[in-house]
């Protein structure tokens, strides 16, 4: 088969999983470990041979079904989009390996890994459609089943954030809805590459801007730019340990930061109003989210509030706008996705050893458990930026590109807000990790092996995040990210050209 | 090594010998002593090596990495010997996780050598940052609730600086147009590079421990394995703090007036307020500590004169900080080891005990209170002189550097005389009776360290000055002051022999010996001098109280501070977070409203 007949299969693989967990789940509890991880290992490498084969032809679409151009869709994989494929199915396939061991305590596993796989099949979906409306349909896929996971424990808390978690979705969902409904009657056309065809920045309508206007909104939601964040705190501190990793290195990534990716900088061309907007959400999240960040008392709050504040970096990244700070802002998107994940897995092996999630009452992790102690200290060291692992360099990198651009008063706020985080983790994490154990919750067998694994795959992975940089390796594989985001009129040209 | 690049073997072989002492099992042990001892003595003799035979640099793709100058391969020098101390000072250490203290040690020599060698900004931040990352893990080896909260404070301070390096590299960057130091001169007109050069020199105080960057050291010298203090706050962080602060006056930047009179501000504060500091505290390390800052300021002072006499003064200040500073550390750590003691009010009377650590620490003390004919002596005499060769801003009010300086260092006499006093002379609360002399490989540093003390001052203008300090300067140094090592020395040995020889002489007439008594009872029942008390009527002057008490609440910490500040910033936030839905949803609003105007209005 060709690399574009397998394309679809990034969704079918999933959702299939998801439909055969139900049947078989509930009878063979083994089948709910299984099939999950077997799916996701099927789409990891998939998702790699597939990029491996972008890099050869720079765009694969597939057409289902012989439509022609206006009316069909179309699933299209870029440079763009390949690397998010592969890093976000690896990301699933661990946390996928992780729920084997964290979900022993929980009844019903099965219903949990049928939705953990249909929110896998709507990522890729967002990542692989061609139109705006099947990235629409998709989109909603992972965030309706994002809902139902985050309220998976059913406790108070859980279900409390799930509510919170679904209106704030459901309002940005309208919201795209209705800038899809807009964007289609301006142009007649949903295809991504038909519309980028269509509209160019000269002729920027009342309608078109307040398209702009609704999308920016919605996906600034879904991606927790402040002052859209307020959901994120909840829902990453209730969910199960490996749904909050899900949503912290998968999820608004990819339904947030990829989607303004995908809309503003391929589909529209970027304009001066946009990267100031997303200069100014950046900023705010960057500040906002970090000095928040400082009085918390609950870790996974606390994780949760430094995502909101990383996140703000890939917003100041993209909204500069710049190659240099483009490159940065990616790359900081995948350090983010390697160590927020594995900080949250971490959490929930100390959640399971000491019973609290209280920062005050948390001690001395590093004794009871050398495994989680040595996640949650590689993960932090990264996420404050201290070589040389990943953090520093994507940092670094985003640092001295707001300087490049003639920015320094923005890049100061990078460094003020670099060194902040790098207070408001060391100042709540160091007795956690290093301090002397003043409770014995420690319970038997808490960390399990595929917890561990999960979490030791983690950390090798942000220790080596580097790796990217090295020319002619990693770094072609971003710079080819970085010039489908910087010359999306041309890819969305090339996509056009398959179409028709 | 022929045909082999050597830097980067020196800076490669302790940084995976570390990686490879972190994967060692507990069990191998002793593997992880011997690799460490092995590797450290490798890399001195490298160093030494690499000082006299001056090896190319070395390059990645086409950008020059690492390279070696006089000043760095001086400085390369000084850290690998503290490492090859600490190393074999530590053979008889013993914790849970040996393999990961050593392996960190390594790493941390590799790392510093890494920054002392860069030329290329981005290398010198990631070795830079290495180092940071090395002593926070180092401090948490000690394992306690307190270690831990001072690893946290040296490391947010620490790496704070190390981020606001970023920002002035990236502002260097955009001056020159390049990552090269010293490519060109910047001069300190403009904000920017003003500002660049505040942030570098900023991430030097930092390192180093001056004020207002302090607060961890003490802390760190309260708490950590004290090998670890006399290893990195008191001999390599300064070293590299020092030569960072160097680079940037010497060869990055034309220094103005205006930055060097900040240095000498920021200078003659940090002597006087750390060594009143000292002067007060209870705890043996804790003191120590605050000694290690007040040291810094000498260092600064002399970069702020910006003359070449002062600028040496400095750099063998530096050194010779490092060299007593460790040797009073590793001391301490005797006591400590064999005494299971550091509180001032229970030591006492261990010099009967601990001759060889006795005796070790009295000559660092007399070097530290720059006592001649040691080393502390000469260093402080050639700041001195740069001090009144200063001209410009800072030189019209040389007087005052001048007293903050000899202030500083009469108080440090005062304070050792406390210490010597609570630890090795007086009595002790508590039987100490069974105590030994520390093991051969914890006195043999000591020794060795002193006796360097005694080398280094009598032979300062033959061996350290014109060998090493000298070249690393690479500008003619003029000494005003004439100061001769020999002869004082032989003055001071012959008026030792006539006042002992006097004594015996007097001697011969018979005296009566008699039990010790105050007013007719027995000095045992009476209340012991523990020392602890010498200067807290210091306290009494309403200003130095005012200082002590502040210091003691955190108020000179820039890390409480900032806190604070932080905290109060928060409050209106936790406001607007009030968990109620609507709250929020009229934030996307107002959010989605102001997104609005901004796409629709610009």
């Amino acid at each position: 088969m060709t690399p574009q007949a397998l394309v679809p299969y990034m969704i079918f693989v999933p959702l299939a999983a998801a439909f055969l967990i139900p049947p078989f789940g509930k009878k063979f509890k083994r089948a709910g470990d299984a099939i999950p991880c077997a799916a996701s290992v099927c789409v990891t490498t998939l998702g790699l041979y597939l990029a491996s084969s972008v890099a050869l032809s720079k765009v694969l679409v597939h057409k289902p079904y012989g439509w022609q151009a206006p009316f069909g869709t179309a699933f299209v994989v870029d440079g763009l989009s390949g690397i998010f494929l592969v890093a976000m199915n690896i990301v699933a396939l661990v946390v996928a390996v992780y729920s084997i061991g964290y979900l022993n305590t929980y009844t019903d596993r099965w219903k949990f890994s049928s939705l953990f796989m249909l929110m896998l099949a709507g990522i890729n979906g967002v990542l692989i459609s061609g139109d705006i409306f099947t990235l629409y349909v998709f989109l909603e896929i992972a965030a309706i089943s994002g809902y139902f996971l985050v309220a998976f424990g059913i406790a108070p808390d859980g279900l409390e954030a799930a509510f919170k978690y679904a209106v704030m979705g459901a309002l940005a969902s309208v919201f795209v809805l209705l800038g899809i409904a807009l964007i289609y009657a301006h142009t007649s056309t949903l295809s991504i590459a038909g519309i980028a065809s269509v509209i160019s920045v000269g002729q920027q309508t009342d309608v078109l801007k307040f398209a702009t206007v609704l999308l920016l909104v919605a996906f600034s939601i879904k991606a927790a730019l402040v002052p859209f964040h307020a959901w994120l705190p909840y829902a990453y501190s209730s969910a199960p340990a490996p749904i909050s990793a899900m949503l912290a290195g998968v999820s608004t990534k990819v339904l947030g930061i990829y989607t303004i990716m995908r809309i503003f900088f391929v589909m529209f061309e970027m304009t001066p109003q946009v990267s100031m907007v997303l200069i100014a959400l950046g900023v705010a999240s960057m500040v906002v989210a970090s000095i928040l960040a400082f009085v918390q008392v609950d870790i996974k709050r606390l994780f949760a509030y430094s995502s909101i504040s990383q996140i703000g970096y890939v917003a100041l990244g993209l909204g500069v706008g710049t190659p240099l700070a483009v490159f940065g802002a990616l790359f900081h998107l995948l350090n983010h996705s390697a160590f927020k994940p594995l900080l949250f897995l971490a959490s929930g092996a100390i959640t399971r050893l000491t019973g609290t999630r209280n920062l005050g009452k948390i001690r001395g992790v590093m004794k009871d458990s050398p495994v989680t102690g040595t996640a949650t200290l590689v993960g932090s060291l990264s996420i404050c930026g201290i070589p040389p692992l990943g953090g520093f360099w994507s940092k670094l990198i985003i640092i001295l590109a707001c300087i490049q651009a003639g920015r320094p008063v923005l890049a100061l706020v990078a460094v003020v807000v670099s060194v902040l985080t790098l207070a408001y983790y060391f100042r709540s994490i160091t007795q956690v990790i290093f301090g002397k154990s003043v409770i014995r919750g420690q319970r038997e067998g808490a960390v399990t092996v595929s917890m561990a694994i999960a979490m030791v795959t983690l950390v090798i992975i942000s220790a080596s995040m580097a790796i990217l940089l090295l020319p002619n390796t990693g770094n072609a594989v971003l710079k080819e990210a970085v010039s489908v985001i910087l010359n999306g009129k041309s890819y969305s040209a090339m996509v056009a050209g398959v179409l028709k | 090594m022929v045909g082999y690049n050597s830097l980067e073997l020196l800076v490669g072989l302790p940084l995976l010998a570390g990686l490879f002492c972190l994967i060692l099992s507990d069990r191998f042990k002793d593997l992880a002593r011997i690799v460490s001892l092995l590797v450290s003595l490798a890399v001195f003799a490298g160093s030494v090596y690499l000082f006299i035979n001056k090896p190319g640099p070395w390059q990645l793709g086409s950008n020059i990495m690492l390279a070696s100058d006089n000043l760095s391969s001086f400085i390369a020098l000084g850290i690998s010997f503290f490492a090859l101390t600490v190393s074999v000072y530590s053979l008889t250490y013993s914790t849970r996780s040996l393999g990961r203290y050593f392996g960190y040690i390594l790493i941390t020599l590799g790392a510093a050598l890494g920054a002392a060698f860069s030329v290329n900004f981005i290398a010198l931040l990631v070795f830079w940052g290495i180092v940071a990352a090395m002593l926070y893990l180092l401090v948490n080896i000690a394992g306690t609730e307190a270690s831990a909260v001072a690893a946290k404070k040296a490391i947010i301070i620490v790496g704070g600086t190390d981020a606001l390096l970023i920002f002035g590299v990236g502002l260097i960057w955009h001056i020159t147009g390049s990552f090269n130091m010293g490519a060109s001169r910047i001069g300190l007109s403009g904000l920017t590079a003003f500002s660049s050069y505040l942030v570098i020199a900023a991430a030097g105080l930092a390192k180093a421990g001056a004020m207002p960057f302090h607060s961890w050291v003490p802390e760190v010298a309260e708490h950590a394995p004290i090998s670890v203090t006399a290893y990195l706050p008191a001999s390599v962080d300064k070293l590299l703090g020092i030569y960072l602060l160097m680079r940037a006056s010497l060869t990055i930047f034309k220094m103005s007036d205006i930055a060097n009179l900040v240095l000498l501000i920021v200078g003659a504060i940090t002597i006087v307020f750390a060594v009143l500091f000292a002067l007060v505290q209870h705890d043996m390390k804790k003191l120590l500590g605050y000694h290690a800052v007040s040291q810094v300021g000498y260092m600064v002072l002399g970069i702020g004169t910006a003359n070449p006499i002062g600028m040496a003064g400095a750099l063998f200040h530096m050194l010779n900080n490092s060299i007593y500073k460790s040797c009073l550390f590793l001391s301490a750590g005797n006591v400590e080891h064999r005494s299971g003691e550091t509180d001032l009010s229970k030591l006492g009377g261990l010099a009967k005990y601990m001759p060889i650590t006795f005796a070790a620490f009295f000559v660092a003390s007399l070097s530290i209170s720059g006592i001649p004919p040691f080393n502390g002596f000469v260093s402080k005499w050639m700041l001195y002189q740069g001090v009144i060769a200063s001209v410009g801003l800072g030189g019209k009010l040389k007087v005052l550097w001048l007293v903050a300086a000899m202030f500083g260092s009469a108080l440090t006499v005062a304070s050792f005389m406390k210490l010597i006093h609570a630890v090795f002379l007086g009595r002790p609360d508590g039987d100490f009776a069974h105590i030994k002399e520390a093991p051969f490989n914890m006195t043999m540093p000591v020794v060795v360290l002193a006796s360097i003390c005694i080398i280094f001052g009598i032979g300062a203008f033959v061996l350290p000055l014109p060998l090493l300090i000298a070249p690393a300067i690479g500008l003619g140094i003029s000494y005003s002051g004439a100061w001769q090592p020999m002869p004082a020395t032989l003055l001071i040995l012959a008026g030792l022999v006539i006042g002992v020889g006097g004594y015996l002489l007097l001697k011969t007439a018979k005296f009566r010996q008699t039990d010790t008594f105050v007013g007719g009872w027995d000095p045992d029942k009476l209340g012991r001098v523990d020392g602890t008390e010498f200067y807290n009527t210091v306290t009494d002057i309403k200003m130095v109280g005012k200082a002590v008490k502040l210091e003691a609440g955190g108020g000179f910490d820039i890390y409480s501070i900032s806190s604070s500040i932080i905290k109060a910033m928060s409050r209106p936030l936790r406001f607007l977070h009030n968990g109620i839905l609507p709250t929020y949803m009229v934030w996307c609003l107002l959010g989605a409203i102001g997104i609005m105007f901004f796409i629709f209005l610009r």
